[in-house]
C-alpha cells in the first residue's frame, strides 16, 4: 500500500497491529479519523492512553479495576466466600452477562499449557491458594474451557487446595440450551447422558 | 457388497474412463505408470474419502488440471449405491452418497469399507514400531470409534507432559504436583487404550498366524505378541517408577505410546531373519486379517484390493494366498500385475468366474 503521507502510513501500521484488522480495515478507521474534529480525536486517544497508564488489576482476583481492590472484590452484596475460577478477564464479562452469578472471581491470566510454554508458575495460582487459606472460601467454582488443558489446569489447582476444607465444582457440560439432540456431537451427548440430572434440580 | 461401477475423471493419470466390474474376482493388468494402482486408489478413495497413497487431496489430480471426479455405483444387501467424491477447483471436496452431501466424510468411512495391500506396505514389517501401532490404531479406530477419542486425548495429554519436562529441566522446578496430574490423566486414557488393545489384538494375532502359516503351506514357527510395558505393571505404576528416569530423559520412556507387535521366527527377530517373501508372507497375513476382522464387525465382507502381489512371492505361496483371496473369501476383489498371461494363468487356475482389465 502507497501513502502520501507518512503520518497517515504510521497511524494505519499502528491500527493494523490490532488483533483482526488488517491493512483495509486499519485505513478505513484512520481515514474515518481524520474526518473528525480534533477534539473528538483527541478524546479518543486520551481514553486509550489514560486507560493504558491507570488501568489497575485487582490485587485480590486479578480483573482489571479503577482502585487497588476491584468492583466486584468491593461489593458487599457479593458473596465473598464464593471464588468462581476463569482463564481470562474476557470470561468474567461473559458470566457477568449471564446475572446469575453472585461471588467473587479469580482470574487466572491464562491456562497450563507447557507446550505454549505456560507452566503452572506463570499463572496466578500462588495466589489463588493463598486467599483460599485466607478467606474462609467455602466454595471454588471452576469456569475453564471444556479441554484438556483445562481440565489439567482443573486437576492442578485441585492437587494444591485439597488439604483445605473447600467445596469444589466446576461448571456443568452438556447440551446447549435450545440445542438439539440431533445435531450434538457424540462425545457432549454421551457426557450429558452419563452425568444426568434429577429433573427436581432441572425445573429449580 | 460389490462395486459395480467406477467413472474417473481427472484423477492421477485418468482424463475420464469408465470401468465396469461384471465379476466378484477382476485382474488389472497394463505396463509400469499405466495406472493399476490409481484405479486401484480411486476405488479406495471412495470408501475412505482420501487417498491410500497421497496426504492432500490436490496431489491427486490430473497433470495441469484442478478437481477431480470419482463417481462408484455400488451393490450392497440388493440395493444399489452412488458414491460421488468430487475436489472442486476451489480444493473444497464434496461427498455425495446417494445424492446426499456429507457434512462430516467421517460419516462415510466405514459404509464401504476396503483393505488395500501395496508392495510398499512391507515398512509395516521392516520399520520401527510406530508403523505397527499406526497398522492397529487404522484398524481398532474403525470398529470402536471411542478408542481413536481415547488414543487422541492421549497422545494431547502426552506431548503437554512432554514438554512441561523439558521445561521443568530449564527450570529446574522440584515440585511435581502437575506431572501428578498428567499421570493421572495418562492413566485413565492409557489405560482404556492398553485394554482396546490387548482384547482386539487377542482376535487379529492369531488370525495373522493362521494367514501366515496358510500362505506358506508350513508351519515356520512365526510368533506374534502384543509387546508393551503395561502387561508387566499398570499404567499408574509404570509412571510412578519411571519418574526419575522421564525427569531425566526430559520425556515419558514407557506407556501406550511404546507398545509394539512383536515378530519372531522361533526366537529370533522376524525383521531381520525373515527374507523378503517371507516379510511380504507376513505383511499379507497381518492385512488379511484386518479383513477378517472388519468382515466379522461389519457382517459382510470388505473389497480387497491387491496392488502388485506376485512379485517376491513364491508359486506355491502365490497359489495359496489366491485360493484364500479369491476363493474361500466372498468379497470381492481387484488384483493388479504387469503380465497378463501371469495374472490370467493364476485367475484361471481358480476354476472361478473372473474378469480380466487390460489398460
Amino acid at each position: 500500500m502507497q501513502f502520501s503521507s507518512s503520518l497517515l502510513e504510521n497511524a494505519v501500521n499502528e491500527f493494523s497491529k490490532l488483533p483482526g484488522i488488517g491493512k483495509k480495515t486499519a485505513l478505513r478507521l484512520v481515514l474515518h479519523l481524520l474526518k473528525q474534529d480534533v477534539g473528538r480525536v483527541q478524546m479518543f486517544s486520551d481514553a486509550v492512553t489514560t486507560l493504558r497508564q491507570q488501568i489497575k488489576y485487582c490485587q485480590r482476583c486479578f480483573n482489571i479495576a479503577d482502585a487497588n481492590t476491584c468492583s466486584i472484590c468491593a461489593s458487599p452484596l457479593r458473596k465473598q466466600r464464593m471464588i468462581c475460577v476463569v482463564e481470562n478477564i474476557r470470561d468474567v464479562i461473559a458470566i457477568e452477562a449471564t446475572q446469575q452469578y453472585s461471588g467473587t472471581y479469580h482470574v487466572l491470566g491464562g491456562i497450563i499449557s507447557p507446550l505454549d510454554g505456560v507452566g503452572p508458575d506463570q499463572l496466578n495460582i500462588e495466589a489463588l491458594v493463598h486467599r483460599l487459606q485466607q478467606e474462609q472460601t467455602e466454595e471454588l467454582i471452576f469456569a475453564l474451557n471444556p479441554n484438556i488443558q483445562g481440565d489439567t489446569t482443573i486437576y492442578y489447582i485441585q492437587k494444591k487446595t485439597q488439604h483445605l476444607p473447600v467445596k469444589v465444582t466446576t461448571i456443568a457440560r452438556g447440551i446447549a440450551f435450545g440445542g438439539e439432540l440431533e445435531y450434538a456431537d457424540e462425545m457432549t451427548l454421551g457426557r450429558s447422558i452419563s452425568n444426568r440430572l434429577p429433573v427436581e434440580r432441572l425445573v429449580k | 457388497m460389490q462395486l459395480q461401477q467406477l467413472s474417473i475423471v481427472q484423477f492421477k493419470n485418468y482424463i475420464q474412463q469408465r470401468f465396469e466390474f461384471t465379476e466378484r474376482i477382476t485382474g488389472i493388468c497394463g505396463k509400469n505408470g499405466i495406472g493399476k494402482t490409481n484405479l486401484l486408489d480411486a476405488v479406495y478413495y471412495l470408501g475412505f474419502t482420501k487417498s491410500y497413497f497421497t496426504k492432500t487431496d490436490a496431489a491427486n489430480t490430473h497433470h495441469g488440471a484442478t478437481g477431480f471426479r470419482i463417481e462408484g455405483v455400488f451393490e450392497k444387501e440388493a440395493n444399489t449405491h452412488k458414491v460421488v467424491c468430487i475436489l472442486r477447483e476451489t480444493g473444497k471436496k464434496e461427498f455425495y452418497y446417494n445424492e446426499q452431501a456429507y457434512d462430516k466424510m467421517a460419516q462415510h468411512i466405514g459404509r464401504f469399507p476396503a483393505v488395500f495391500i501395496a508392495p510398499d506396505d512391507v515398512h509395516i514389517i521392516t520399520e520401527g514400531s510406530e508403523e505397527r501401532r499406526r497398522f492397529m490404531d487404522a484398524l481398532f479406530s474403525q470398529l470402536d470409534s471411542h478408542y481413536l477419542q481415547q488414543l487422541m486425548e492421549y497422545n494431547k495429554v502426552l506431548q503437554q507432559k512432554n514438554s512441561y519436562l523439558k521445561l521443568l529441566a530449564e527450570r529446574s522446578v522440584s515440585d511435581y504436583s502437575l506431572l501428578d496430574v498428567y499421570d493421572a490423566q495418562l492413566v485413565k486414557t492409557g489405560s482404556s487404550v492398553y485394554e482396546k488393545r490387548n482384547a482386539y489384538l487377542q482376535q487379529l494375532l492369531p488370525l495373522a498366524g493362521t494367514f501366515y502359516q496358510q500362505i506358506a503351506g508350513v508351519d515356520e514357527g512365526l510368533e506374534l505378541a502384543y509387546q508393551t510395558s503395561l502387561h508387566q505393571y499398570p499404567m499408574q505404576q509404570l509412571l510412578q517408577q519411571n519418574r526419575d528416569k522421564d525427569i531425566a530423559a526430559q520425556r515419558t520412556t514407557q506407556g501406550i505410546h511404546r507398545d509394539d507387535i512383536g515378530m519372531s521366527f522361533s526366537g529370533e527377530v522376524f525383521k531381520t531373519t525373515a527374507s523378503q517373501g517371507q516379510r511380504k508372507s507376513l505383511l499379507f497375513a497381518l492385512k488379511l486379517a484386518e479383513f477378517e476382522m472388519l468382515k466379522i464387525t461389519k457382517g459382510f465382507a470388505p473389497l480387497l484390493l491387491l496392488d502388485d502381489v506376485f512379485e517376491k512371492l513364491d508359486a506355491s505361496r502365490m497359489h495359496n494366498l489366491l485360493q484364500w483371496v479369491c476363493v474361500q473369501n466372498n468379497g470381492q476383489v481387484l488384483i493388479t500385475d504387469t503380465h497378463k498371461e501371469r495374472l490370467q494363468q493364476h485367475l484361471a487356475a481358480l476354476q472361478k468366474p473372473f474378469q480380466l482389465i487390460e489398460l
